[in-house]
């Protein structure tokens, strides 16, 4: 079993999210409770662990469905049962949740996991959750901006005094605990197709987190591409050097056979895609892979072609109303198999200059040695 | 010479299909108007052989390549002639159907000649009720002339003061002076490209 640590150096980290859909099995029409899936996906994380997996990150949704309201509590669950995986979220939503909220409750998932943990912001997709939270789903894109400006402020500065568009003023305002060692909870941005939230990325030097599941590979390339050469613009090092998180979406058995035809069904009725295109159209115009573990290597292997060297592969694997036996097997194929073969080849010919996935230790080290060297030309 | 582009539109499901032939002779008619002085580059465009992957793209968010291509070139025309037969006194789904996968601001200015087809003359209105505000609401620029073939226009019992060649011509017409103006096929979008006020760090007021 692998041993890397949240704390150690790892040039890639891998790992699962999880929209968190409730869904009928269509091959028994069996509709799991909110209870069972909140077990499962607690228990889905945890092996995600077990087999050696660096990453979980639990989605936010606000309607049925889907069931995880509050990915924080879930996430802090997590954080105790587990020793070395990286709690992460996919997505948060920046536009609806107030970003003092969002502040206190992440800095606090830093302390209380010791630095294991990050945060990916999303802008959400469905409309009424705006209203039902009472904002504008046409200010989209200035929420997500003004909210981010606030979330980084209230992290990086001790007392902000803040005054914006979206929400109450803040006088002499302290945001508690201060993070983890004085270093703020690493941030993605995860965007399907707006440009503004990739330029966001590169202008703060954060990490840029494509969806890459429901859009072909090309659309992910050019976003990509373009986050790559903002985040260059912006004087935060090269293009090749900017943070970048794909996600995925495999199905697998031993023989690639067994695997199309195990999975048809989940596909056929899958909540998003199902009922239109053919699996096999599906398969040939967007990531998804279904197949045995070894064609999951190599199509995964291929998205380092356009995309360039990357810091995080995350697979969504527990949707569709896939059993839990099932999606505990498809963890035990991805650990044993998949991501060995995936760290070793991605290691290979991996340039120099690109930096590897951040994580809290990491980023400890950078901001001592940052002062270090502000101490030096001081003294 | 100069180029211009035409996409040519046509909602029609049977074969031969009427709204089809409509969509052909507006066409000609533009064609004509602007070939002396302009190369046309003519893309005729039949929905029915799009149509699951038009619904596809409405359940996935994205087109197939093939029906991609179909967009670009709706979006990068001069000018574009769109013709569906009446159905239920209105366009058809899968007339409506393609134009919702259309980026909704991809059509802004574009010059537009609408058609229609039905069984009888008492469905004409369709095209001034039905078919015009959806252009209108996309921002594109419809022509004055809406031009509806009823099956009797292809006979003689069609109306015999402004016959149906006389009513396509004219909007032809109308359609060629438009797309004369038109820069459309020549300019470059950027998908990437930002709104001028965006600030990274908020106060960004969408338009």
């Amino acid at each position: 079993m692998e041993t890397q640590t949240g704390a150690s150096r790892s040039p890639m980290q891998f790992g699962i999210f999880s929209v968190g859909d409730i869904t009928t099995d269509p091959t028994t029409g069996y509709t799991p409770t909110d209870a069972e899936r909140i077990q499962n996906i607690l228990t889905i994380a945890q092996h995600a662990e077990e087999v050696g997996l660096d990453v979980f990150a639990m989605g936010e949704h606000h309607n049925p469905p889907f069931f995880p309201s509050s990915p924080i509590s879930i996430n802090s669950y997590l954080a105790a049962k587990t020793e070395r995986l990286i709690l992460s979220t996919a997505t948060t939503l920046i536009t609806t949740n107030d970003p003092v909220r969002l502040a206190e409750d992440y800095a606090m998932l830093q302390h209380v996991s010791g630095g294991r943990m990050d945060i990916t912001l999303g802008r959400g997709n469905t409309g009424p959750v705006y209203p039902w939270f009472g904002e504008d789903i046409r200010q989209g894109i200035p929420l997500a901006l003004e909210k981010y400006a606030l979330l980084r402020r209230l992290w990086s500065e001790d007392v902000v005094d803040w005054e914006g568009k979206f929400r109450t003023p803040l006088q002499g305002f302290t945001s508690t605990p201060r993070p983890l060692d004085g270093v703020a909870p690493f941030v993605w941005h995860g965007s399907i197709r707006s440009p503004e939230i990739a330029e966001q990325a590169a202008f703060y030097g954060d990490g840029f987190f494509a969806n890459h599941i429901f859009w072909p590979a090309s659309h992910t390339q050019r976003m990509v591409e373009f986050y790559r050469s903002r985040f260059e613009h912006y004087g935060h090092g090269t293009a090749a050097q900017a943070i970048v998180g794909l996600g995925g979406q495999v199905f697998m058995r031993k023989n690639s056979q067994d695997a199309v035809n195990e999975f048809r069904p989940y596909f056929n009725n899958a909540p998003v895609y199902g009922h239109g295109p053919s699996m096999e159209e599906f398969t040939a115009q967007t990531p998804l892979t279904v197949g045995s573990p070894q064609e999951v290597i190599d199509r995964t292997l291929g998205f380092r072609d356009y995309v360039g060297d990357y810091q995080r592969q995350l697979f969504l694997m527990d949707h569709a109303g896939l059993p839990l036996k099932t999606v505990l097997e498809q963890l035990d194929l991805l650990g044993g198999e998949v991501v060995p073969a995936l760290r070793r080849e991605f290691a290979n010919n991996r340039p120099a200059e690109v930096p590897d996935a951040p994580t809290h230790a990491a980023r400890v080290a950078e901001s001592r040695a940052a002062r270090v060297e502000t101490e030096a030309v001081d003294a | 010479m100069e180029t211009r582009k035409l996409t040519v539109i046509s909602a029609g499901l049977s074969q031969p299909s009427s709204t089809r032939m409509l969509a052909d002779k507006l066409a000609a008619a533009t064609l004509a108007r602007l070939e002396d002085e302009y190369t046309v580059d003519v893309v005729t465009v039949e929905l029915k052989d799009f149509a699951h992957d038009i619904v596809n793209n409405m359940l996935t968010g994205f087109p197939s390549p093939k029906l991609e291509e179909v967009i670009a070139s709706v979006e990068t025309s001069d000018g574009l002639i769109a013709v569906s037969p009446i159905f239920t006194t209105s366009y058809s789904g899968l007339f409506k159907s393609f134009f919702d996968v259309v980026d909704n601001k991809a059509l802004t200015d574009l010059p537009v000649l609408i058609g229609a087809t039905a069984g009888t003359p008492r469905h004409s209105l369709a095209l001034d009720y039905a078919m015009r505000p959806v252009f209108n609401y996309l921002h594109a620029v419809v022509v004055p002339t809406g031009v509806f073939a009823a099956t009797g226009d292809w006979g003689d019992s069609g109306d015999k003061v402004r016959s149906l060649p006389e009513r396509i011509d004219r909007g032809a017409g109308e359609l060629a002076e438009l797309m004369k103006a038109s820069e459309r096929s020549h300019t470059v979008r950027d998908p990437f490209a930002l709104d001028t006020s965006l600030s990274p760090v908020g106060g960004f007021q969408p338009s």
